[in-house]
């Protein structure tokens, strides 16, 4: 028998452990498997569909086939910005369609373990700081290792079309990785919330969908009512993206402060709320 | 030192008081129980001290310290009601999860999941997932978790509740032997369960608490008499009352439920009332099931409802 050791109240040894088995919830189960399974496929045909076909497009435009203009008109002028086609086209892709799957994804930080009585125990092994930060962590991590991986397989069709630019394909890759990270950190923030709140993924997915729309909606027409209140639109998630799209690539990050803001203000609100309510 | 200190302790849910002004001080040591009717606020009380629920007044000390605070992680656990693991990890990985937050390296984790699976006559589910256990086998295992780490303080909600016979047998003998180390807090409505391995009861009622039972018979009392509780095979009540109550120092005899006796006597200058009693019953022809000395938990805790 191992002797048992002093009660351990490392805060983050807590919260690692934690977030380490979020992984193992992904990567080690049937359901996640099968999860994982169904965002491959999702992704080989975004990858094949809209990346693949933007890039052609966009490569046709570099070629002075469609004058930029045009593209500017549209709004689209920002394609032309990244250096690699197929970058160009997963960041404006991935900038809208990622935060959807952060959503789906990062819903059932703690509602599933609180409606079983799971929760009840871990409270009783570590704080309930650490399970809710030790989730929000494990379920970034997980987010980081997909956008990775969509970006490595977005990396080998660049270089497969174009070998020469490895460089600046991986420079792309990089900074899409970093500036992506960022974006998600609020969604995953705000389900962290709402999911310390509710007793089902999918009760805090259909929060998550209300207050998003009913937040925005009410804080631009406040804003736009009375312009001294706009500072208040920067509490939704996701306020920036498409200021994002029209930077140029090297200045993408000089936004990074407003998700990192953003998940401060949603993770101190969820750690309140999880810290209150009944297990 | 306390085991646990109440004070005032109340609980609202809504506009319902759950709990009234609970106020107790129980000791460390032996096994307590906590038994009441259905209603009575006894999981209230045990989420209370587990930290799961805010009391709305009043305050709580367990082994001196606030449930939930991070010195009791290790020290105190429990099986929660109708808690369940989940069904989507084997009982090894979650119960090395619950050793490694405790403290235990990966290594020992795994070796204390299995002692304590062991320890449940269940060590072949070790890699099963939770669903295809049986009812009994998954509350087992729940219980498992609950000695990860040997804690010094265990609270356990109605452990026998679904359990077979035997199970629930290994589950008794399980609490009488680790009680040296480790003090059990048990809820459940098996008094003869509670009565066999409990000294003190907590008895509450509507949220209250009704009394506070000492089981082992060293608290003074004031009361002259001292009462046995005889359970008889087939015996004619108006006969055995009769001859019962013409024995030396028997003050009275009352039937109970079906042939089950309570004899009231007094100690002093009398012979043993045991001896004079089975004499009696050998002379009448007779036989008996059971001798009791004392009281019945039940009727101590009920005899006036």
């Amino acid at each position: 028998m191992p002797t048992a050791p002093a009660p351990s109240n490392s805060f983050f040894r807590s919260l690692w452990i934690i977030a380490q088995f979020e992984l193992v919830r992904l990567f080690a189960t049937r359901r996640g498997l099968l999860t994982l399974f169904t965002f491959a496929i999702v992704w080989y045909f975004m990858l094949t569909g809209p990346v693949m076909t933007a890039a052609e497009f966009i490569q046709q435009n570099a070629s002075g086939s469609m004058p930029s203009m045009l593209l500017n008109s549209v709004g689209l002028g920002q394609l032309l910005a990244w250096p690699i086609a197929e970058f160009s086209a997963y960041w404006q892709l991935s900038l809208y369609l990622f935060p959807i799957f952060s959503v789906l994804f990062s819903a059932d930080q703690t509602a599933s373990d609180r409606d079983r009585g799971s929760l009840r125990f871990l409270t009783m092994r570590c704080s309930r700081d650490s399970i809710f930060l030790g989730r929000f962590v494990g379920q970034m991590i997980i987010q980081t290792i997909l956008v990775i991986l969509t970006l490595i397989t977005t990396f080998i069709v660049s270089i497969y079309s174009n070998p020469a630019a490895l460089i600046s394909s991986l420079q792309c890759l990089l900074l899409i990785s970093a500036n992506l990270f960022f974006v998600l950190l609020p969604f995953t923030a705000m389900m962290a919330l709402l999911s310390a709140a509710v007793r089902s993924p999918r009760q805090a997915m259909i929060l998550a969908v209300l207050l998003w729309t009913l937040v925005s909606a009410t804080l631009t027409s406040i804003s736009q009512h009375w312009p001294m209140f706009e500072f208040l639109t920067y509490l939704i998630p996701g306020v920036h993206l498409d200021d994002l799209t029209e930077l140029q690539p090297s200045e993408t990050l000089s936004l990074a402060y407003i998700p990192v803001l953003q998940t401060l203000a949603l993770l101190i609100i969820g750690r309140f709320v999880m810290a209150r309510g009944a297990v | 030192m306390s085991l646990i200190q109440c004070q005032g302790l109340s609980k609202k849910f809504a506009e319902k008081n759950v709990l009234h002004d609970l106020s107790f001080d129980l000791p460390n040591g032996q096994p307590i129980a906590l038994v009441g009717p259905n209603g009575a606020g006894k999981t209230t009380l045990f989420s209370i001290l587990c930290g799961y629920i805010r009391p709305t007044s009043g305050t709580v000390s367990i082994l001196g310290k606030a449930p939930g605070s991070p010195e009791l992680f290790g020290r105190v656990s429990a099986l929660p009601q109708d808690a369940q693991l989940d069904p989507r990890f084997s009982i090894c990985r979650q119960l090395v999860l619950y050793a490694r937050l405790q403290g235990f390296n990966r290594r020992n984790a795994r070796i204390e999941a299995e002692r304590v699976l062991s320890l449940m006559q269940l060590s072949d589910v070790l890699h099963q997932k939770p669903a295809v256990l049986s009812h009994g086998m998954r509350k087992r295992v729940t219980i498992a978790q609950a000695l990860i780490g040997s804690p010094e303080l265990v609270l356990l909600d109605e452990p026998t509740a679904g359990l077979d016979p035997v199970n629930a047998r290994n589950i008794r003998d399980l609490v009488s032997e680790h009680s040296n180390n480790t003090t059990f807090i048990i809820s459940s409505h098996n008094l003869s369960e509670l009565e066999e391995l409990c000294n003190t009861v907590l008895h509450l009622s509507n949220g209250r608490l009704q009394q506070q039972v000492d089981l082992t018979g060293t608290q003074e009392t004031q009361n002259p008499l001292s009462y046995l509780t005889v359970h008889m095979d087939n015996c004619p009540a108006d006969a055995f009352i009769r001859r019962i109550s013409d024995l030396p120092g028997v003050e009275s005899v009352e039937a109970r439920q079906k042939n089950h006796f309570l004899i009231s006597y007094y100690l002093i200058n009398t012979s043993p009332l045991d001896q004079a009693l089975l004499q009696c019953i050998k002379d009448s022809q007779w036989d008996y099931r059971q001798f009791i000395k004392g009281k019945t938990l039940e009727e101590q805790l009920f005899a006036n409802a």
